[in-house]
């Protein structure tokens, strides 16, 4: 065994060598960046009901912590292990997003059927099975598409490969999770425009599901708050007040933030608590207006660094398993935010997204922290 | 997987695609829109209440209070803080106010006020609801009982017109510019110099500023700027001459209605009638008055229906000043700014005689009219000045006609001319709301009411014109400002504010007359002063100033107004020799002149120089 084979094989064997800690760094700003967010957001509302106002920056950074002993776990097995087990754990998720359903096992809010609830409460644990659904689903559609004999999908292929997306998609859609149907949609578009589907193929399945949502539309199956969502998006003059008010405070957050903002818990909107679901949904009014536009360029960067990395890791995977797992991480990441900013700035529909590493909330911080795990995993496992 | 490379390269453009996107929209949002939407930030949040100012006082030239404030108790509800318990706190209050529940929670119902802002529900409630309402606080989560200033009159119904009264603001006035910064609960003036002088007696309302959150819960109060109570009006008029003027007036119309008129058959109606006294050497407004009048404080508590009626329905129309608002013609009172015309323009002569026939007829005039004097008879040549004194008509339809034949040739219309340099055809611009511009009848006159002028531009009309009749009218104002300047020779614009002081008396400003020199000889002022004392003295009006030592320089005149009786006109200049008062009385369905106004002005002037006059306050029937 000469040096230099020695020396591969060292490469080969201690994957930790050629780790993306670029990536890594990104992901632990942002992190940090949630926790400064959501102590504007939630300090002054908790202070005022005399309760400790740093209870759910607390909460997030436990959550961060667990979430990046998953991102590590993650990291540290062959992630083609998880080709070999694609099945089971799309089987896993698929049953999740079925027994959500199920009355005394799944919560519900605003008639919405969308997690688990363990220890009860509000400080109970929350777990939201289409959250996970995400890396189920990206998992198996890259071990599927990496299985394809050739390098063009054939409409069998197309079929079978929509098949397995439209059965987690409809799930989520029924329960009703629009934002995360959204999400889905994206996951499987991109990935099969990185498998390379034929331009019109892609073009008939845009079709399709543009007929499938009038059908929705037109089954009743979207609810009445949806409707009024997407009309308060199209028509911002004669929609309810009600709904109005949330895209208002929103914008007026972000706009009065100004070219560098009103200063670090200094934001009207924000220490008034004129925004709903700051913490959540529109976490991204806090930077707006604390931080400006400078602020917010700021964030935008830090997740196109983000992406930059997924899409790089995407191209400089040698396997295609590889390659399509990166490339699904890379469009959950880019989807949900454009989606979320672009709803908080008022250039998409309210569609309850959550801003991945940002927003408050267990479920999806895991699964961001899941994501950049595969990332990293692919990254350095990329040569064999 | 070369294919994939390409296709990652199509999926990062549209991952820099949705960047460019929200970068864009960010820098339009923060930094284009960004002021308006740190303005909306702050509407959100700061709430601002409007502190009452107290409004100004209004006094006389002594300082005695004509208009004042007291102190009202007023309910309001603040609609944010009724809580779940609305409607028992709505039973609660409706027990101690007498008033329905439902009505109270009508007035709840209302968009003129923000959630935020109380809204008054009661006002001049008794003390017992004070101290009811502070007792069982628990019962009335949300009202509040509050002082509330309120306009107060302690004379009465005195100078009812020139003091106008105030009201709450309407909808027409809140979208007026004017009315920027006036919240809707405010009161404005609505008549009078309350409405005149509306901006300097409204003081500053102050504000009290709130840093609310998105509950409504108040988290800071900023330090409240407190309100600038409004200036104080110092008027010209003297209390104790408007008493004098309103009570002569009354009493004046009163003996009117006792008169029987021959040409109508019933007595007088003297339905009717104001007064002016001006100071000729300032055009300060001493005393006005208008019959029939009202008390300024029925508005105050908002009119009653009969009240109501009575103001704004019934013919006596008594809110209306028939000082400045409404025109008559002047008659005779008119005719020493023709004889002064006359004069100007080479038509007479101090030194000449004209004829006084019993009739006048135009020179070639074939339409058959007849111009009559007064009283049917001639009386013979006169010069000007006993035209004046017995008020010869027909003497003036002549000088009407050669101003005619003048103006035909000249085209300079200068009897319309002359007696504009009076002030007569145009307001007076007194501080006084709405009021009337009279009319002198000129060509463009003419021209433009063709209706009341079929045949056009006539002798007729100047001829008329020079007595003071037909289409020329003028207010008692009007009136009183001509001979304000025949007095003291200048033309002054007549006013009732002299200063605008603040609180602690300071004068803030100062209204003059703006007096002009009117352009006409000293040595022709005195040759018409002189002849409008022998009016008094042995003319029209001797019978009425006989029994008096008072030194009076006046004309009588009468004013037809078909199909009403006559208006009967005073006008008078006191003491003749150094004028000090110019008072005017007019009134509607009065008959002659010296029958029912010279009376007035003899008794107001007889009471103001406390010489009274021995004879019975009756004149006779002499133009």
């Amino acid at each position: 065994m000469d040096l230099v084979a020695g020396r591969v094989y060292a490469d080969e064997r201690r994957p930790i060598r050629h780790i993306d800690g670029f990536l890594l760094l990104v992901t632990t700003i942002l992190l940090l960046l949630g926790f400064i967010l959501i102590y504007s957001a939630t300090n002054q509302t908790l202070r005022l009901d005399r309760l400790d106002p740093f209870a759910r920056v607390n909460r997030q950074m436990v959550t961060a912590v667990i979430g990046m002993v998953l991102l590590l776990f993650m990291a540290t097995f062959d992630y083609r292990f998880l080709k070999v087990y694609a099945g089971f754990i799309f089987v896993g998720v698929l049953l999740s997003l079925v027994l959500v359903h199920v009355p005394f096992l799944g919560s519900s809010e605003a008639g919405a059927q969308r997690w688990f609830e363990f220890a009860g409460g509000a400080g109970g644990l929350q777990i939201t099975p289409s959250e996970f659904a995400k890396i189920g689903l990206i998992v198996m559609l890259a071990a599927s598409l990496s299985e394809l004999k050739r390098d063009t999908p054939t409409v069998q292929d197309l079929i079978r490969i929509c098949g397995i997306a439209l059965v987690p998609l409809m799930l989520v859609f029924i329960q009703p999770d629009i934002g995360t149907s959204i999400v889905f949609v994206a996951i499987a578009g991109g990935m099969l425009l990185v498998a390379g589907v034929r331009g019109r193929h892609l073009g008939a399945l845009l079709a399709i599901s543009l007929v499938m949502i009038a059908a929705a539309f037109q089954l009743g199956v979207v609810k009445e708050y949806q409707l009024d969502r997407l009309r308060a998006f199209i028509d911002r003059e004669n929609t309810p007040a009600d709904v109005r008010y949330n895209l208002d405070q929103a914008e007026i957050a972000v706009g009065s933030g100004g070219l560098f903002g009103q200063g670090y818990l200094h934001g009207r909107q924000t220490t008034l608590d004129y925004v709903p679901e700051q913490h959540t949904d529109f976490i991204f009014t806090v930077a707006g207006e604390e931080f400006g536009f400078v602020g917010a360029v700021f964030v935008l960067t830090l997740f196109a660094l983000l992406l930059w990395r997924s899409i790089r890791i995407a191209f400089l995977s040698k396997d295609p398993f590889g390659t399509y797992l990166a490339t699904g991480v890379a469009v959950m990441f880019a989807v949900q935010m454009f989606v979320n900013i672009g709803m908080v700035i008022g250039i998409m529909p309210i569609t309850g997204i959550p801003l991945p590493f940002l927003s408050y909330g267990g479920s999806s911080m895991l699964v961001s922290c899941m994501g950049v795990g595969i990332l990293l995993n692919v990254h350095m496992r990329r040569f064999k | 997987m070369e294919r994939s490379g390409s296709r990652l390269k199509i999926l990062a453009f549209v991952v820099a695609f949705m960047f460019v996107a929200l970068s864009t929209r960010l820098w339009f949002l923060q930094v284009l829109a960004g002021p308006q939407h740190d303005r909306d930030a702050r509407d959100n949040s700061l709430r601002t209440v409007a502190t009452d100012a107290l409004r100004g006082d209004i006094l006389d030239r002594d300082g005695r209070r004509l208009v004042h404030n007291r102190i009202s108790l007023e309910v309001r509800i603040k609609r944010d803080e009724l809580g779940d318990e609305a409607e028992a706190t709505l039973a609660h209050l409706s027990e101690i106010l007498g008033v329905p529940a439902q009505e109270l929670g009508e007035e709840l119902d209302t968009k003129l006020f923000y959630s935020y802002q109380p809204v008054p529900v009661a006002e001049f409630v008794s003390e017992e609801v004070f101290f009811k309402v502070r007792e069982e606080p628990e019962k009335f989560q949300g009202v509040e009982v509050v002082e509330q200033s309120v306009r107060s009159y302690p004379q009465g119904s005195l100078a009812a017109h020139l003091v106008g009264w105030v009201g709450q603001i309407n909808a027409e006035e809140i979208d007026d510019p004017l009315f920027a910064g006036y919240g809707p609960a405010d009161l404005v003036g609505k008549a009078g110099i309350e409405a005149t002088y509306e901006r300097w007696l409204r003081g500053k309302p102050g504000e009290e500023r709130f840093l609310v959150n998105s509950d409504g819960e108040v988290l800071r109060e900023f330090d409240p700027r407190p309100a600038e109570p409004g200036h104080d009006l110092r008027l010209s008029l003297d209390l104790d001459v408007q008493r004098i003027v309103e009570d002569e007036l009354a009493a004046g119309l009163r003996r009117a209605r006792t008169v029987f008129d021959a040409s109508t058959g019933r007595n007088l109606a003297a339905n009717a009638g104001a007064v002016v006294v001006l100071d000729p050497n300032t055009g300060g407004i001493v005393s006005m008055t208008s019959w029939p009048t009202f008390r300024p404080s029925w508005f105050v508590r908002g009119l009653s229906p009969e009240q109501d009626h009575y103001l704004n329905a019934s013919e006596a129309a008594p809110s209306l000043s028939r000082a400045t608002q409404i025109t008559y013609a002047p008659g005779s009172t008119f005719k020493p700014f023709v004889a002064l015309a006359a004069l100007k323009e080479g038509l007479a002569t101090m030194g000449g005689y004209y004829d006084c026939p019993a009739d006048y007829v135009h020179p070639g005039d074939e339409s058959g009219t007849i111009f009559h004097n007064w009283d049917g008879v001639g009386a013979g040549s006169l010069s000007i000045a006993q035209g004046l004194k017995v008020s010869c008509d027909t003497q003036y339809y002549q000088w009407g006609s050669d101003f005619y034949f003048r103006d035909a040739q000249t085209n300079q219309e200068e009897l319309q001319r002359r007696v504009k340099q009076w002030g007569f055809g145009q307001p007076s611009d007194v501080d006084l709301p709405a009021e009337a511009a009279g009319t002198v009848p000129d060509r463009k006159y003419v021209t433009e009411h063709r209706a009341r002028y079929p045949d056009g531009w006539i002798p007729g009309i100047d001829i008329l014109l020079a007595i003071g009749s037909g289409e020329m009218k003028a207010t008692p104002l009007q009136v009183a400002q001509a001979y304000a300047a025949l007095a003291s020779g200048k033309l002054c614009r007549p006013h009732l504010v002299s200063r605008i002081e603040d609180g602690e008396g300071r004068v803030a400003r100062k209204i003059g007359g703006r007096c002009r020199r009117i352009p006409y000889t000293e040595a022709e002022l005195n040759y018409i002063r002189e002849a409008l004392r022998s009016v008094t003295t042995g003319g029209t009006a001797s019978s009425v100033f006989a029994p008096c030592s008072l030194d009076v320089a006046g004309k009588t005149g009468t004013a037809e107004r078909p199909p009403f009786q006559d208006t009967s006109w005073f006008a008078g200049i006191v003491p003749a020799e150094r004028p000090e008062y110019v008072v005017v009385a007019t009134v509607e369905q009065g008959g002659f002149g010296a029958e029912t106004a010279a009376p007035i002005v003899r008794n107001i002037m007889s009471r103001i120089y406390r010489t009274p006059c021995e004879g019975p306050a009756l004149g006779e029937a002499e133009d």
